[in-house]
Order: structure tokens, then C-alpha cells, then sequence
């Protein structure tokens, strides 16, 4: 039990703690899926609007040369 | 020009790759290189690679033409789609969410496992999300790592996602560790 406030400090301190660990692993969490990820649905329309480029004929591999 | 055939592969969507050889495991597939009889589809590799930078003046943008030629020798069977400034531009005119994460990388990807649905299939980078040239460098040559090594892989998005699952736990220790509270390590 919380008997003096000492304890209710050291409590509230061990909660922020732990608080703030979640926090950041999620928060690593959503700015590693930022940079890095799978594409999902979402991402479904980009990548027809790319694949048509390709299947059109408009965008071809790069063959050398400079960087456009 | 495509021939009729891979025309009217075109109209399906995403466009299939015929069976080859380089389905059965440990075959690389072939480079796509030009051949007139061919058609497309028996041209299309297991990856594809697409780069859109629009030219941010970014870190993440001094790396990626300063490691291209090495990405592209790195990847010689792998066709590399540059989409070139205006386009890149067009691109995120159209999808302005993506303003800003240029340079993106996406690599399509069919998927070989039976139960996953047909069609393209990959993951991306947004590596203009890096300011840091030396995250950004890092995050590049992990790509080119994950791609070598996850060649032959039935499913590369269940690769990638292991792969971030396990950079998320690694996350999670350093934060336990030594409270490193401020990078992201991949």
C-alpha cells in the first residue's frame, strides 16, 4: 500500500517510466513503417499508375548514362 | 513498342508473368534483355525496381546519386524504372501524401506462395524520410542487402514484415538498455 508519499512518488515515477517506454516503442514503431514497408492496399493505385507506365511502354529501364 | 500480345497482357492488371524457369527455387530470373520475339511478360523479372525523386535538395538525394551506379551493379538482373523529375512530379501531384519522402524506392515483387493473391506485391522506402546522410546511406545499403539476400524468397513481404518486427524488438531493448530515445536504426 501507499503509505507515505515517498511511495506514491516512487510509484508515479515507476508508471511514467514505463508510460513513456510504451510511448516511445511505438513511436519508433510508426517511424520505422514510415520509411520501411510493405505495400499494402493502400498502395494498390500507385502501383497500377506505375506498372502502366511500364506496360505502356512510357517508362523503360535505365540503361546508363546521367541520373535524369 | 510492346508487341500485341503484351498488349493485351497490358489490359489485365497487374500484368502476370508466365511460368518459367525461374520459378523453381534457386533460379534467378533472367535480365530483361531486349529481344524482339520475346514479349513482355516472358521478359518480366522477379523484381522491379522504381525511383521516384522529384529533386528535393536532401541528404537522402546526394546518397541516392552518389550509390546509384553501385545499386544498379548491385542489381544488374533487376530492372531499375526511374521516373525522372516531371514524372516524379506528376506522381506526387497526384498522391501529395508522398511530398516530402522522396526519394522513394518501391521494388514490385510477385508472389510465388499459392494461398497469397496474384499480382505485384513488394514494399517500399521512403528515404527522403532520412535527413541524416549517413541513415540515409545506411537504409540504402540495407536495401540492396534485403533484396540480394531475399532473392530467391517465396514471399518477400512476409520477409519484410519478419524483418521489421525484429528491428522493432531490437528498438524496443535499446530503449530498455540505454534509453536511446532519438534514432531509428534501420
Amino acid at each position: 500500500m501507499l503509505e507515505t508519499s515517498a511511495d506514491v512518488v516512487s510509484v508515479g515515477a515507476g508508471l511514467l517510466a514505463v508510460g513513456y517506454v510504451i510511448y516511445e516503442i511505438d513511436r519508433r514503431q510508426r517511424k520505422l513503417h514510415d520509411i520501411w514497408d510493405t505495400l499494402g492496399a493502400h498502395d494498390e493505385e500507385r502501383t497500377e499508375y506505375l506498372e502502366g507506365l511500364v506496360a505502356s511502354g512510357e517508362l523503360v529501364p535505365y540503361t546508363g548514362g546521367a541520373l535524369p | 513498342m510492346p508487341t500485341s500480345n503484351a498488349q493485351s497482357e497490358s489490359s489485365r492488371r497487374p500484368p502476370r508473368r508466365q511460368k518459367t524457369q525461374a520459378d523453381a527455387p534457386g533460379v534467378v530470373a533472367a535480365s530483361p534483355v531486349p529481344n524482339g520475339d520475346a514479349t513482355v511478360a516472358d521478359e518480366l523479372p522477379r523484381f522491379r525496381i522504381f525511383i521516384v525523386d522529384s529533386g528535393w535538395n536532401s541528404a537522402a538525394r546526394q546518397v541516392l546519386h552518389d550509390n546509384f551506379h553501385l545499386l544498379r551493379d548491385l542489381q544488374r538482373e533487376t530492372p531499375i524504372y526511374l521516373l525522372g523529375r516531371e514524372r516524379s512530379i506528376d506522381l506526387l501531384r497526384r498522391y501529395p501524401a508522398l511530398v516530402g519522402k522522396d526519394p522513394i524506392i518501391r521494388v514490385h515483387s510477385e508472389v510465388l506462395r499459392k494461398h497469397r493473391p496474384p499480382g505485384f506485391h513488394g514494399f517500399r522506402l521512403h528515404l527522403g524520410l532520412l535527413k541524416e546522410h549517413d541513415h540515409a546511406l545506411s537504409a540504402l545499403q540495407k536495401f540492396v542487402r534485403f533484396i540480394g539476400v531475399h532473392r530467391d524468397s517465396r514471399d518477400l513481404e512476409m520477409d519484410m514484415r519478419k524483418k521489421l518486427r525484429l528491428e522493432g524488438l531490437q528498438g524496443a531493448f535499446e530503449i530498455i538498455a540505454h534509453g536511446d530515445a532519438h534514432g531509428v536504426s534501420i
